[in-house]
């Protein structure tokens, strides 16, 4: 198709060509083309079949409001071609179609709608019972859009941005531009978001006059400019606002164009105050087969032409219901358009001038008249009628232009929970309360006349500088008296259906929805709007009920004999626009804690894997069951890296009463140069922590916590101490400090090559701490500790020497042949010295006494001062609680996967952890069964998943299941 | 034997022009061709203190004075004290010879605590948009000034240091561990403005200037 | 968390950056044996009005203080601005 060159308001260069592919056949559109413009100027006009009847559909509006024109691109599914730019290469195919678009295999369920009334697969196909898995299965493969493959990898580039501003407007047409002007003007920070690749909204493609010899496109073009030149003003084309949250948070995503380095990008903005200028869309027609191709909305046919320089049609008859209809039929007749009749479904309040130009051009104006149906499968021709008389008369033609009049864009409104209610005299849904610091302006108020739409745009820029605290009462004051001096809101039309029957008048394309069924559900009894919606789906496709939403609550309201004031419109939800989930998930860095030794660990053949927030090394071999590592720690000598350990510095006057607050244990009483091992409970008694204390002065004390607490320890010690403004000080030394656990028979003859201090038993005994220098150098804090069963070093040594000690240990280890060891090798050892890990062996409800620690609580502290000491007291003696066990399992060979179900009659408990043990030869775990399992000798019965019936056995046994005196951590 | 070495969290992976060894760290003094700006420099090796104590404003770290209200900082001979709240303030050294670990226990050295980056030069608050809903150019705040805060969703301090219509200067320190995902998030965040790491020669060229 | 928040530290922030910590109900009892029923009222039991709360919330992401601060659970915007807690 020829494009009309050399039209001003025309935003594409057809000079520049742009290939793609539709259904696998070279097309060439031009530089400035959507997917859909491109599509229509080759000859395109079915782009899909729809949902349920597979009927078909092209193009109807030019901003994505419903799914007609929504194709695959490149893969991926339900892209809406109308709000997509051109790009070389992409590969465009058409959605629900089995054949063609032109010619679907499907396409005989149209003449199936008496069997598929409003819901009815909540109605049919439940009886018998049997019936509904299969018809399921059918309805499934049948309807739904766009299909995605399973393994699709979404390409792209994403991005995020978190622009910070005092006022956002959404909206970037005259009545946005004017209110970020008048806000900016004031030196405040602005940001603009507009949907289409231009600002200049509904001025951009008319011709007609702002004031004379100044077209309407030239007026948004200086407004433009003046906004674009504006520093403080941040302006974000192609974006789709899409959620308003509490205090102003706005959210919305830009589509990248082809210098920029996105193709999405999440946007969100905390504003001191928004404006919202979104302006209108059109109100579809209701009449007998008004989705069909060809039949499309006047903004529609009317941007195509000035916008992107293509005449719909060769013939049309113009339905329509507001001036902006009679002006596209004036404009487009001008452009070479023949056009038979203009339709207007206002008997009268037209805009005369316009009438008179209609009449200068010959064109038969029928006021009181509007489209009932129109045939063929792109439209053929379209029946017309009066609505006083209900004469009908036929016109040939190849485009129908139809709509019955205009309504407000009032989704970003609604998000920002603002009161909308029906407006007798524009026939709108207005807002009628709005939140604070939230302001509309432009034809979203109803508003027509261009001076009055920047006007109330600078009262809305105004408002909205108040709001931040600039002192602007005069202008306002100004911009307020200017704007009553102007035109108020037109009378608008209100007739939401011709006078059909509507079993093919489609008030929902998404969801291919008729007028017949939303009467059939009034019929069935659903009579709030709300309901209707969700029994006939109605609104709830991908384009969130921009064709339906209006007429929906109209025609429920007249329905019923209501006067339409009471109506209201279905609640709008975010996202406005559907946006990609890789879109929200933006540059998506994974940002997660390396340890010094991440590297060197790796080098050695360590697998990491991410835990909580750390990556870590879970095995160094192939082998998961760890026998070469566990042995090397049993028999000689093996390094794990505990950097992520909580560490933590805490002194000050009263740190001590802190630390008694928190630990379940008497804290007061810690000697120099031992250590402390003690448990955190919370007020429910339930163990949450356990750790380390040492003390390294008057009022000072070093203390570990779990890896997974680490990081809400100062909260918690703050938290519990909020009421009683204690004087201590705390640092989270977590990072700062690297922890090599030397674990092994061999562990001090490997550390005494390092150091020159005293580390013999006698000095340095199990359960003591010390500081000495590794080679004079390296400063270290050493604790002797027993968490693997074994005579071990846990080294804390300032993060930057990390890696010297470790390569330092593995040269000094070498000739015990020294091993890196994982974490779940240091699982396996732990559990075979019965040591609990605190959220393996524990859960939500178990407390201290339950994972028989109950030994660390100090009865004699303060209970009431102590976190979890009452409650302790409390459920000591429950009964019917879980308790941890040790087991050995009956079958030595085969250990029950961690988690699985502990069973009599009913669920007993789970297993925490359960492991063949290389030590000992034999299956052993622990786990929390109910308390008439804990016996010693008590016989448990396993659920395994998929054991087929097939009950694993084990008894209880004591811990810990190795070195039960305790001598090889204490050599 | 190797011999004995700190090390920093960050390692760029750029060829390295000129290096050096001081006080047991390797630092990289200049990479080979670091363009124009905006730079990436890490200072993982200079110093940090937190200094903590209920009657902070008695203090004078180095003979400075702590700032009195929370988020303003003071940059003196070299260093930077950033007052977090009532009881805390942190040390960063900047410029200069390292200075003595104080002996006082209200102070904690946290160099080996956090990563120390430092991002500056044009476009550098374009970058931080990118990472962060923190208002960097909030016209009531004058540089240098403290955010704490998350930048790439991480907790952060952040001092910015210069805040001109042309150059950014953002200093910041957040948990050690994140080094190397901060340092990712951030280069790719500034690719699209040519931001490239770049030795402490640059670094310290910009805070003589400040 | 889209609400905003005002730490008395570093002013008004995204909700994100805090954690919840729960309405204020005044320091822990005293009683050193209370009955069961009582501590209980004590840690679990709030009001949970619709309408204006005390609240505590913690700068889990920012300068890590504990503050109070009053909020209409309504609408989840603050009414007043919190007090100087250490």
């Amino acid at each position: 198709m020829n494009r009309l060159d050399g039209l001003p308001t025309c935003r594409i260069d057809s000079s520049r060509k742009i290939e793609f592919s539709w259904q696998n056949r070279r097309f060439t559109g031009v530089a400035g083309d959507t997917v859909a413009t491109a599509l229509y100027a080759g000859g395109v006009r079915i782009f899909s079949r729809s949902l349920k009847y597979h009927r078909p559909r092209g193009l109807y509006s030019l901003d994505g409001e419903s799914s007609n024109t929504c194709v695959g691109i490149d893969g991926i599914p339900n892209v809406s071609a109308e709000n997509t730019v051109l790009k070389e290469g992409m590969q465009v195919r058409a959605q629900n179609v089995m054949g063609t678009p032109r010619l679907d295999l499907m396409g005989f369920l149209d003449k199936l709608d008496w069997a598929m009334p409003a819901g009815f697969y909540y109605r049919t196909m439940h009886r018998p019972a049997a019936v509904w898995p299969i018809a399921l299965k059918q309805v499934r493969k049948m309807a739904g859009l766009g299909k995605i493959s399973p393994d699709f990898q979404m390409p792209g580039r994403f991005d995020e941005i978190y622009p910070t501003a005092d006022v956002c407007v959404i909206g970037g047409g005259p009545a946005g531009l004017s209110a970020a002007l008048a806000a900016a003007g004031t030196g405040l920070r602005v940001i603009v978001m507009e949907s289409r690749p231009w600002l200049g909204g509904f001025f951009d493609f008319r011709v007609c006059e702002y004031r004379p010899g100044l077209p309407l496109y030239e007026r948004a073009a200086e407004l433009a400019a003046q906004v674009e030149k504006a520093a403080n003003i941040q302006v974000f084309k192609n974006t789709a606002m899409v959620g308003a949250y509490s205090n102003n948070l706005i959210t919305a995503f830009q589509k990248g164009e082809a210098d920029d380095p996105f193709d999405e990008r999440y946007i969100e903005v905390r504003a001191k105050s928004v404006v919202v200028a979104t302006g209108c869309m059109e109100r579809p027609l209701l009449f007998e087969n008004n989705e069909r191709p060809g039949v499309m909305q006047a903004a529609c046919a009317h941007r195509l032409a000035h916008t992107y320089g293509l005449v719909a049609g060769q013939k049309a008859v113009f339905s329509i219901g507001h001036d902006l209809g009679i002006e596209a039929a004036i404009d487009l007749f001008d452009l070479g358009l023949e056009v038979s009749c203009v339709a207007d479904i206002r008997k009268e309040g037209q805009d005369r001038e316009l009438v008179e130009k209609l009449a200068e051009r010959g064109i038969d104006f029928l006021p009181g008249w509007t489209a009932v149906d129109c045939s063929g499968k792109t439209v053929k021709s379209a029946r017309l009628c009066n609505l006083d008389t209900y004469v009908q008369e036929q016109f040939e033609c190849d485009l129908l232009v139809a709509s019955a009049g205009m309504t407000p864009v009032t989704g970003p409104l609604c998000l920002a929970q603002a009161k909308m209610a029906y407006d007798a005299h524009t026939g709108y849904f207005l807002p009628r309360q709005l939140p604070a610091r939230v302001h509309a302006c432009g034809r979203l108020l109803g508003l027509n006349d261009a001076a009055a739409i920047e006007v109330s745009g600078q009262v809305a820029g105004y408002s909205a500088t108040l709001d931040c605290g600039v002192s602007v009462e005069e202008g306002l004051r100004q911009a307020r008296e200017k704007l009553d001096s102007l035109a108020g809101p037109a009378k608008g039309c209100d007739l939401v259906m011709a006078p059909v029957k509507g079993r093919k008048a489609f008030i929902c394309f998404d969801e291919d929805t008729t007028v017949k069924n939303i009467k059939q559900t009034l019929a069935m009894g659903f009579d709030a709007t709300e309901l209707i919606k969700r029994f006939s789906a109605a609104g709830t496709g991908p384009a969130q009920g921009a064709i339906p939403g209006h007429n929906l609550a109209l025609f429920v309201a007249r329905y019923h004999g209501r006067s339409s004031a009471i109506t209201q419109p279905t609640t709008v939800r975010d996202p406005l626009v559907p946006v990609h989930i890789a879109t929200y998930a933006g540059a998506y860095h994974d940002m997660c804690k390396r340890t010094p030794m991440h590297d060197a660990q790796k080098t050695a053949g360590g697998i990491m894997q991410r835990i909580g927030v750390w990556k870590r090394a879970r095995y160094f071999s192939s082998d998961t069951a760890c026998t070469a590592e566990i042995e090397n720690v049993r028999n000689n000598v093996g390094m794990l890296d505990a950097t992520t350990l909580g560490k933590f510095r805490i002194w000050g006057p009263d740190a001590v009463k802190a630390l008694q607050r928190v630990y379940i244990s008497d804290m007061s009483k810690i000697r120099e140069g031992r250590i402390k091992y003690s448990a955190m409970c919370n007020e429910d008694g339930c163990i949450i922590d356990d750790g380390v204390v040492v003390k390294r002065g008057e009022n000072d004390y070093y203390f570990t916590t779990s890896t997974a607490r680490a990081g809400q320890t100062v909260e918690w010690f703050r938290y519990h101490s909020r009421y009683d403004n204690w004087d201590f000080n705390m640092v989270n030394l977590t990072d700062a400090y690297g922890v090599i656990n030397l674990a092994g028979p061999n562990a001090r003859k490997v550390l005494e090559k390092l150091t020159e201090a005293d580390i013999t038993n006698s000095a340095f005994a199990y359960g003591g701490f010390c500081e000495f220098k590794i080679k004079n150098t390296i400063p270290v804090r050493a604790m002797r500790l027993g968490f693997v069963g074994e005579l071990s070093f846990e080294l804390h040594v300032p993060s930057s020497y990390m890696q010297s000690l470790w390569a330092m240990l593995e040269e000094a280890g070498r000739p015990f042949n020294i091993q890196p060891f994982g974490l779940e090798a240091q699982n396996v050892l732990r559990m075979e010295k019965g040591h609990l890990i605190i959220g393996s062996e524990s859960e939500q409800r178990t407390t201290l006494n339950d994972v028989g620690l109950s030994f660390l609580w100090d009865r004699s502290k303060s209970k009431a001062g102590t976190v979890g000491a009452v409650a302790l007291m409390h459920t000591e003696k429950q009964e019917g609680r879980l308790k941890l066990v040790g087991f050995k399992m009956d079958n030595a060979q085969r250990a029950p996967r961690d988690g699985s179900i502990v069973v009599d009659q009913n669920v007993c408990g789970h297993v925490c952890i359960a492991r063949y043990s290389t030590t000992l030869k034999e299956v052993i775990g622990m786990a929390l069964v109910k308390d008439h399992l804990a016996g010693e000798g008590a016989q448990l019965d396993i659920y395994e998943d998929e054991c087929n019936g097939q009950l694993m056995h084990a008894h209880v046994v004591k811990m810990p299941f190795y070195d039960v005196k305790g001598e090889r951590l204490s050599m | 034997m190797e011999p004995i070495t700190r090390r920093s969290p960050v390692v760029f992976d750029r060829p390295v022009k000129n290096k050096h060894i001081r006080d047991n760290w390797e630092i990289v003094l200049e990479y080979d061709n670091e363009g124009p700006g905006p730079h990436l420099v890490d200072l993982s090796h200079r110093s940090r203190w937190d200094i903590q104590d209920n009657q902070l404003d008695g203090y004078r770290p180095f003979q400075i004075s702590i700032p009195q209200a929370p988020g303003q900082c003071m940059f003196k001979g070299g260093l930077l004290i950033n007052r977090m709240n009532r009881t805390q303030a942190s040390i960063w050294h900047l410029a200069g010879d390292t200075p003595d670990v104080p002996a006082d226990p209200a102070y904690t050295d946290t160099t080996d605590g956090t990563v120390f980056l430092a991002l500056f030069g044009k476009n550098g608050f374009a970058i931080a948009q990118k990472l962060s809903a923190l208002d960097f150019l909030e016209p009531s705040s004058r540089a240098p000034f403290l955010l704490q805060g998350p930048f790439a969703h991480v907790p952060c301090q952040i001092v910015v240091m210069e805040k001109t219509a042309e150059s950014a200067g953002i200093l910041l320190t957040c948990s050690r561990g994140y080094a190397r995902d901060m340092v990712h998030a951030i280069l790719d965040a500034g690719r699209q403005f040519g931001l490239l790491p770049a030795g402490e020669a640059a670094f310290s060229n910009w805070i003589e200037k400040l | 968390m889209a609400l905003t928040l005002t730490c008395p530290i570093c002013g008004e922030r995204n909700g994100y950056e805090f954690r919840y910590g729960g309405e204020d109900k005044g320091p822990r009892p005293r009683a050193e044996d209370p009955a069961p029923g009582h501590w209980c009222e004590y840690v679990h039991m709030s009001p949970c009005v619709a309408g204006i709360r005390k609240e505590w919330w913690y700068h889990k992401d920012g300068c890590g203080v504990w503050f109070t601060t009053e909020r209409d659970t309504t609408t989840s915007l603050e009414v007043k601005q919190p007090e100087k807690t250490r």
